[in-house]
């Protein structure tokens, strides 16, 4: 029996005020599976994931998550789609674990608090758990993100460059942990510079860019990534 | 609904348990905020006392200097007047018209429905109700439109009207009018926001309201078309608006759920930066916050810049493109010019008490919209340090702009007393001479440095005024109002002699020179 859709992209195009940043991207993405979106810096990545998120209306094509037209307003598309882009804003009273726990309480998840305990556990931030986030270093306030992203149940995991800012240690317990994902049957579509990354999790790639857009598979797409400009 | 083995792995269906309401979540996050911000019950106090106070102090003021307005105002019309009449009423009634395009204006550029950076990250993902989390949002923007509604129509009111001091009744319904007016105006266009309407546009009616009114106020002197009497508000007129507040309240809070999160956060994050150069007194960061927005992101096809032919040139052109490119300042520019015409064409205020400000501030306003160019270069200097030009020179070139858009304004604004009292070429001599001292104010205060909260605090019936940030925000006005000074005389006395002439020489000379000076002048690069 094959895996239910989870994102479907038709010729979807993206942009500000009209003006597409990028080709349009066709692509469909399965539960248990993991879709990455390559290209330099500029290319249109996170204003794809931004479209598929329903933060930016298309500008043309379609895109469809879990078999319906992307409305975020929708409490049933929030409670199911779980996404990390490169946000930095806290609440300046709240503690690390006490952003988990809002987040996984406003998730109605059962017995939060064990939950964000094993998060920090493995995010590395045990220690930092009852500090406010404007007291991290920009790596620990990612990783934090991440753990957000993962402290809620979660149909589509929408990643934007997830390796920033992370150490390699890190970047292998992410991989690890995307692999998981995808095993319990959840999709992940992510937007990254990191070939290992690539290569551990995705299945298959989209190239984007302004000329077209391309699927690839992940060796090609491993390419693409080591031949893009060094900025 | 079934429940998931694993409650933070994936999820096929809904969360586990009931997820809490957005008001809960709201409720959660700012009592940990104020366990946290140690605040007690006495403080709170103090502050709200503190506001009510400084409030009451500043609308005593206010109505200080409205009272002293209206006892300047000669008691029958001018019997010199030349060229076309505005009633007294009329010009109230526009400028009602131009505080409702203001408040729309303000409205479409702040949201008005908005939240903050943590908030559109932490709350909007959230699978729960958005409007408990909206709500006090929602609410607030029309609150303050109402708050500053309710006062600035009465004050309005009461400097305009000419046949006496107004009842408390009056005041009281006009107070009304005004508070219940401007927050169905944000009500509405937070009505617009959720239906769909793109924030700009609403912010666009606001401005074009703005610009009508020199232009409805000119029609009206040339056609005769006049207004008597300021009318009294008929008596319904404030169960009509709390009608209209009412039912802009319920839909806007009904569909606050369909405000896209795109757009909450983009309003929030104008909001904030908005409050935040409020805050720091930092009109520079406010003009960039409000006017940011609207900008247009491509042009059909890039200019080729044939004239520029040297690094000054470059500077000069860079200037000159922001200026005629922006739509708004170029009204802004123009809207500004018609100010001391539509003030002369006013006989009851033809005094040197209402015209001299009159002129001052709305040479300012057009100054303000000449000097983006300094303005922009000031918060990011990139540009003007790839150009092989010193600081010095730099500083002064920023200067064409301004004094050739100044100098255009000044022919425009002081036409109308050669109008008065004749001898167009000495106006129009004077106004070209002052230009300079336009110039220079616009460069002073686009590179004024940040306001300096160091400094003493002095005591006013206001409460305390941080001294160093009054002197860095003097920067600009300062030099206008000594700068000018031939040129306010000539309008106070209605003619220009030619020592006026050569005194504003040497006041825009001087200008020029301190506007241009530098403490430390960096190593010039030659080209």
């Amino acid at each position: 029996m094959p895996s239910p859709v989870v994102v479907e992209a038709q010729s979807l195009l993206v942009g500000y005020g009209g003006e597409p940043v990028c080709a349009p991207v066709t692509f469909t993405l399965e539960a248990g599976r993991a879709l990455a979106l390559v290209g330099p810096n500029g290319s249109g990545k996170s204003t794809v994931l931004r479209a598929v998120l329903g933060l930016l209306a298309p500008a043309g094509g379609t895109v469809r998550v879990l078999g319906r037209e992307v409305d975020e307003r929708a409490q049933a598309f929030r409670a199911r789609v779980s996404s990390v882009l490169d946000d930095d804003a806290w609440f300046p009273a709240l503690t690390v674990a006490e952003h988990l726990l809002l987040t996984a309480s406003g998730h109605g998840v059962p017995e939060p608090v064990g939950v964000v305990d094993a998060l920090l556990e493995d995010f590395g931030l045990a220690t930092h758990r009852d500090v406010l986030p404007a007291t991290l270093s920009s790596g620990q306030r990612r990783r934090l993100l991440l753990a957000a992203g993962f402290a809620r149940p979660r149909s589509l995991l929408v990643l934007d460059e997830p390796e920033q800012r992370l150490d390699q240690r890190m970047r292998a317990a992410l991989a690890q942990r995307l692999l998981e994902e995808q095993s319990a049957g959840g999709a992940v579509l992510l937007a990254t510079h990191d070939p290992e990354l690539l290569a551990a999790v995705a299945g298959a790639a989209v190239l984007v860019g302004e000329g077209s857009s391309a699927l690839l598979d992940v060796g090609d797409a491993v390419r693409a990534i080591r031949a893009e400009p060094t900025q | 609904m079934s429940v998931p083995d694993d409650p933070v792995g994936p999820a096929p269906d809904a969360p586990a348990l009931p997820v809490p309401t957005g008001r809960a979540v709201r409720r959660y996050t700012a009592a940990v905020a104020r366990q946290r911000g140690g605040a007690s019950v006495g403080s709170l106090l103090v502050d709200v006392y503190s506001v009510l106070v400084t409030t009451a102090v500043g609308v005593g003021v206010a109505v200080g200097v409205v009272d002293a307005v209206r006892d300047s105002m000669p008691a029958d019309a001018g019997a010199d007047l030349v060229g076309p009449e505005v009633s007294l009423p009329t010009l109230a009634g526009l400028l009602v018209l131009a505080l409702a395009g203001a408040v729309l204006s303000l409205a479409g550029r702040l949201g008005p429905v908005g939240v903050g950076g943590a908030e559109a990250t932490w709350w909007l993902g959230l699978p729960v109700a958005r409007r408990g989390l909206l709500r006090p949002a929602a609410t607030r923007l029309p609150v303050l439109a109402g708050a500053v509604g309710a006062v600035a129509l009465p004050l309005l009111d009461l400097a305009l009207r000419d046949d006496g001091r107004p009842s408390p009744v009056r005041v009281a319904t006009v107070a009304a009018v005004g508070g219940l007016g401007a927050a169905a105006l944000v009500l509405g266009a937070g009505a617009g926001q959720s239906l769909g309407a793109v924030r700009r546009r609403i912010a666009t009616v606001g401005d074009v309201l703005v610009a009508l009114v020199p232009v409805l106020a000119l029609v009206s002197g040339v056609a005769g078309v006049h207004v008597d009497r300021v009318p009294a508000p008929p008596p319904g007129a404030v169960l009509a608006l709390l009608g209209v507040v009412v039912a802009a309240g319920v839909v806007l809070d009904h569909r606050l759920e369909r405000i896209p999160a795109r757009e909450l956060r983009e309003s929030g994050s104008v909001a904030t930066q908005a409050v935040g150069a409020l805050i720091s007194l930092d009109s520079r960061e406010l003009g960039r916050t409000l006017t940011d927005g609207g900008r247009v992101r491509r042009r059909r096809r890039s200019s080729r810049l044939r004239v520029v032919r040297s690094p000054a040139l470059a500077l000069v052109t860079a200037d000159a493109l922001l200026l005629v490119r922006s739509p708004r300042h170029l009204v802004q520019l123009a809207a500004t010019a018609a100010v001391p015409t539509i003030v002369l064409a006013v006989p009851r205020l033809q005094t040197p008490v209402i015209v001299l400000p009159a002129l001052l501030v709305a040479g300012y306003v057009a100054m303000l919209a000449t000097a983006e160019g300094p303005r922009r270069a000031e918060m990011a200097p990139v540009v003007d340090r790839l150009l092989p030009i010193g600081a010095r020179r730099v500083r002064r070139l920023r200067m064409a702009v301004p004094a050739v858009a100044m100098l255009a304004w000044s022919l425009a604004a002081l036409a109308p007393f050669a109008v008065l009292g004749g001898d167009l070429a000495g106006w129009w001599a004077l106004g070209a001479a002052a230009a300079p001292v336009w110039a220079g104010a616009a460069v002073r205060s686009a590179y004024r440095p940040a306001p300096d909260w160091s400094g003493p605090l002095v005591a006013t019936p206001a409460g305390a005024l941080p001294l160093g940030a009054t002197v860095v925000l003097s920067r600009g006005p300062d030099v206008v109002v000594l700068g000018l000074v031939p040129v306010l005389v000539a309008v106070a006395l209605g003619t220009v002699v030619p020592g006026m002439l050569v005194a504003q020489v040497v006041c825009s000379t001087v200008v020029v020179a301190v506007c241009g000076h530098l403490p430390d002048e960096p190593r010039t690069v030659t080209a």
